[in-house]
């Protein structure tokens, strides 16, 4: 005679895939809220064009409250887990690769490209957002004018130039997917969703050049 | 006189051990409402007889004339050369088995898929023939054929960038095709039983939400609204499932 347990064990589905796919959508949108608040947060450079005040007080405020201290290395955990969530659906081998960019080459539909730039940003984004943020973090407090002199450095501003389209690329792309994959974003409102994706992605790269422009050359370095 | 076309066809033939796999070229002169059914008839009856194609219902109902269009996975017999440019490349469906040149067994495939889905009405109630049909709402009905209208042409998981990288990957077709029984009231099954079919990594939850199935299905058959259907259905049972386990007073057998 069954056990229990072993009767329990056929008659329920394994549910591993849905919860680590569920996550993977969860850490994505709370990825996507974290970078576009982060890209606002940093453009309040800008508001007394580089002088650093208003910066300066947001940057004490989450320092003040730890929330820099704690929250900054709970992200870089959070973007960690969900680089190994969203991997699990990436090609890996060697065949994989190779049928996967036959095939996006062969059909040249657009929402196949933006899945390949979201996966290819997606190990850029995994090493320098890294970087980034260990060099943020271990150099605490963050003000306008120490980032402005690091920026000012030149390589930093290279750095940042490049990675600034990968994110918001990767977001917002990210962003209209997990639309789609859900079912939030229909058959009947696709097109508006595409229109206001693309919109987003270029408002907020355009903060951050302007933000960068603001680093470079308005704030005075320490 | 009509334009000149090109077709660039791929050619090979898998019984014959001399057969390397090409692209091949024929010319044809443009006729009025020349679908590429028609031009390949013509090809075979006066340049190749030994042209492989599949065609059928001349009509868009069959699904067996699908094939890669310039790239693009769509049915000949409704696609006219007029609207393609006068250099056509054909080539046959990836992911299928190739029997030769222009023609898949999309058969195989699909008859494994609808075993996989248990594609057909699961009832405990003993089929009566003298009594009345049971009955449904028109709009219900009307629902279910819009989804039953699949042809099993095969286009949605040419297009398919995981069907492509992944064979063991169950393809819109699926997805469509399990969205439709969860619809029917004649189907008792649950939603627990339907998450043991699909809501794995090489069903549902593998999907990339790509679309290049709802971009290419000849039918236009709305499989986005399926694919995103089915995934928040699984998504929020399995959540359901995982809360009624720890929250005490759950009951997890609950479906």
């Amino acid at each position: 005679m069954m056990s229990d347990q072993t009767a329990v064990a056929q008659v329920q589905p394994v549910r591993t895939e849905a919860y680590l796919d569920f996550l993977q959508m969860l850490s994505g949108v709370a990825l996507v809220m974290f970078m576009w608040a982060h890209m606002i947060l940093v453009a309040s450079v800008n508001l007394d064009l580089g002088g650093g005040r208003v910066m300066n007080w947001i940057a004490h405020f989450f320092e003040a409250t730890y929330m820099a201290q704690i929250g900054g290395p709970m992200i870089a955990l959070v973007m960690l887990a969900h680089f190994v969530l969203a991997a699990r659906k990436l090609p890996f081998k060697a065949r994989e690769q190779k049928e996967m960019w036959r095939h996006s080459v062969r059909l040249n539909h657009l929402d196949t490209w933006l899945w390949v730039i979201q996966a290819v940003t997606a190990f850029i984004i995994l090493i320098m957002g890294c970087i980034h943020m260990w060099t943020v973090l271990t150099d605490l407090p963050i003000t306008a004018q120490k980032s402005g002199a690091r920026i000012q450095g030149g390589w930093w501003m290279l750095f940042y130039i490049f990675l600034l389209p990968m994110i918001e690329l990767h977001v917002g792309i990210g962003a209209y997917r997990i639309g789609v994959k859900w079912g939030w974003i229909k058959r009947s409102n696709r097109q508006f969703f595409h229109g206001l994706e693309n919109k987003i992605t270029l408002i907020f790269i355009t903060i951050g050049v302007i933000t960068l422009f603001t680093f470079y050359v308005l704030v005075k370095p320490m | 006189m009509g334009r000149p076309l090109k077709f660039n066809i791929f050619r090979y033939n898998p019984e014959d051990p001399a057969s390397v796999p090409h692209m091949e070229s024929f010319h044809l002169e443009e006729t009025d409402a020349m679908t590429l059914y028609i031009a390949l008839n013509r090809i075979r009856e006066e340049q190749d007889p030994t042209l492989m194609f599949d065609f059928m219902c001349r009509a868009g109902i069959c699904g067996s004339c699908a094939m890669m269009i310039n790239g693009r996975p769509d049915l000949a017999c409704h696609t006219k050369t007029k609207a393609l440019p006068a250099e056509i490349n054909l080539m046959p469906l990836p992911v299928f088995k190739l029997i030769g040149d222009l023609s898949v067994d999309t058969g195989t495939w699909f008859r494994n898929m609808n075993e996989r889905v248990r594609s057909y009405i699961h009832t405990d109630k003993v089929f009566d023939p003298n009594a009345d049909e049971e009955r449904m709402s028109n709009e219900l009905a009307d629902e279910i054929y819009e989804l039953e209208r699949c042809i099993e042409c095969g286009c949605c998981v040419a297009a398919c960038g995981k069907a492509n990288m992944v064979p063991n990957f169950m393809g819109a077709t699926a997805f469509n095709r399990v969205a439709r029984f969860m619809m029917d009231p004649r189907d008792q099954r649950k939603t627990d039983d339907y998450f043991e079919i699909v809501a794995t990594d090489d069903g549902i939850f593998g999907c990339l939400g790509l679309l290049g199935c709802e971009d290419v299905c000849p039918k236009d058959i709305p499989l986005q609204d399926q694919l995103g259907m089915l995934r928040r259905k699984m998504g929020w049972a399995s959540v359901r499932h995982l809360f009624d386990k720890i929250l005490p007073g759950g009951d997890a057998k609950k479906k």
